[in-house]
């Protein structure tokens, strides 16, 4: 009987102490744009944040909230007047000591925990990269919506989904390779065509969007 | 002589490079596109009498504002948001003269193949994964609407 009590006290502690990760969110009013839980009324203004801990790497996490700067050139799609080119609102930028915190919760939120993560191997060699390269911008014609980069070392590509153009200092790969596989599991309708890839091609669009760093341009 | 083939063979190797699109240097200042207050509504006439395309849905148009927009634009002028990035333009929906010269099928080839595989520019992607053949079919309507044409 001690014991089940115990347990009670550990579950309810358990139970509050999640319950105060999310409302330090709140507290920051992150709510009021984005989406904290799978279950929330569909939000439209900016990205869901309930799968923020697969998605994003820590330190473009805690750097980004710091210094905030436009990944969406023009607003975040799954706006209903996006089409209408809205001009995007930039994110707030949180002092250092809340933008750790609200990254430390942020970064416990995570939908899908793979079974068997893949193993997306070593970065691509230079003859790799341009054949990936092809598969990015020919192929499956990526590059008419998300910004990567040009043969110049510049950032070029279409504005209307997220800038990739620092993607590979901002993404997990196992996120973008989720993503590109089922993305309806994360979003019920998003503006991206969905494509029928085998797991090899997945990954080779995953290493190559892995190599868009800001700190490779010229 | 040879300048003007240097020219036109490095253009040629550009173009080809760039895929789909545009490789111009970033740091050009452009103008954004038109917010919808910029956009005169005047220009969007209903189709005449003459041509009658099967009717358009709702759903489809809403298919067509959802997804296609981003490039052809919500009026279907070929001035959507990445227009200016692509170095092949979006097709101007709007205008008959090459329209008229693709059958139906053709559209919907190129829509649910993308453009690579029917020959054209590889900026249009392939939706065939995403819309179902009948929404496909209502996409290939609604440009007949817009382009007030027919089929070749």
């Amino acid at each position: 009987m001690t014991l089940y009590r115990l347990f009670i006290c550990v579950l309810f502690f358990w139970a509050t102490n999640a319950h105060a990760d999310i409302s330090l969110l709140k507290e920051n009013h992150c709510d009021q744009c984005h989406r904290l839980s799978s279950g929330d009324k569909e939000q439209n203004l900016a990205p869901d944040l309930f799968y923020a801990g697969e998605k994003f790497q820590e330190p473009w996490l805690r750097e980004f909230l710091r210094n905030p700067h436009i990944i969406r050139l023009n607003g975040y799609s799954g706006r209903m007047d996006f089409p209408k080119a809205i001009t995007p609102q930039p994110h707030p930028s949180l002092p250092e000591k809340v933008a750790d915190e609200v990254a430390d919760v942020l970064l416990t939120l995570k939908l899908l925990e793979p079974e068997t993560p893949i193993n997306f191997g070593e970065p691509l060699s230079k003859g790799k990269k341009v054949r990936a390269k092809i598969l990015f911008e020919r192929n499956f014609s990526c590059s008419a919506c998300h910004k990567g980069v040009n043969l110049a070392g510049k950032p070029h590509g279409g504005e209307s989904g997220p800038s990739l153009f620092n993607a590979g200092a901002r993404l997990q790969p196992q996120w973008i390779f989720n993503w590109l596989q089922s993305p309806e599991k994360y979003r019920s309708k998003g503006r991206m065509p969905r494509f029928d890839l085998d797991q090899e091609t997945a990954i080779k669009l995953v290493q190559y969007i892995m190599t868009l760093k800001k700190e490779n341009m010229k | 002589m040879t300048s003007i083939w240097l020219k036109f063979l490095g253009t040629s190797i550009l173009l080809t490079l760039s895929a789909c699109t545009n490789d111009s240097d970033e740091s050009v200042h452009r103008e954004p596109p038109p917010t919808v207050a910029e956009v005169p509504h005047e220009t969007f006439v209903p189709a005449p009498e003459v041509v009658k395309p099967a009717p358009v849905s709702q759903k489809t148009r809403d298919t067509y504002q959802w997804y296609c927009s981003q490039c052809h634009g919500i009026t279907g002028k070929g001035d959507g948001m990445n227009a200016l990035q692509l170095a092949v333009p979006p097709r101007n929906h709007t205008k008959a003269d090459y329209l008229e010269t693709r059958t139906d099928q053709q559209l919907f080839e190129a829509i649910k193949l993308g453009g690579l595989a029917v020959g054209r520019a590889p900026c249009m992607p392939a939706w065939g994964n995403t819309l179902k053949d009948a929404d496909i079919t209502g996409l290939v309507n609604y440009i007949r609407e817009l382009c007030h044409c027919e089929g070749a």
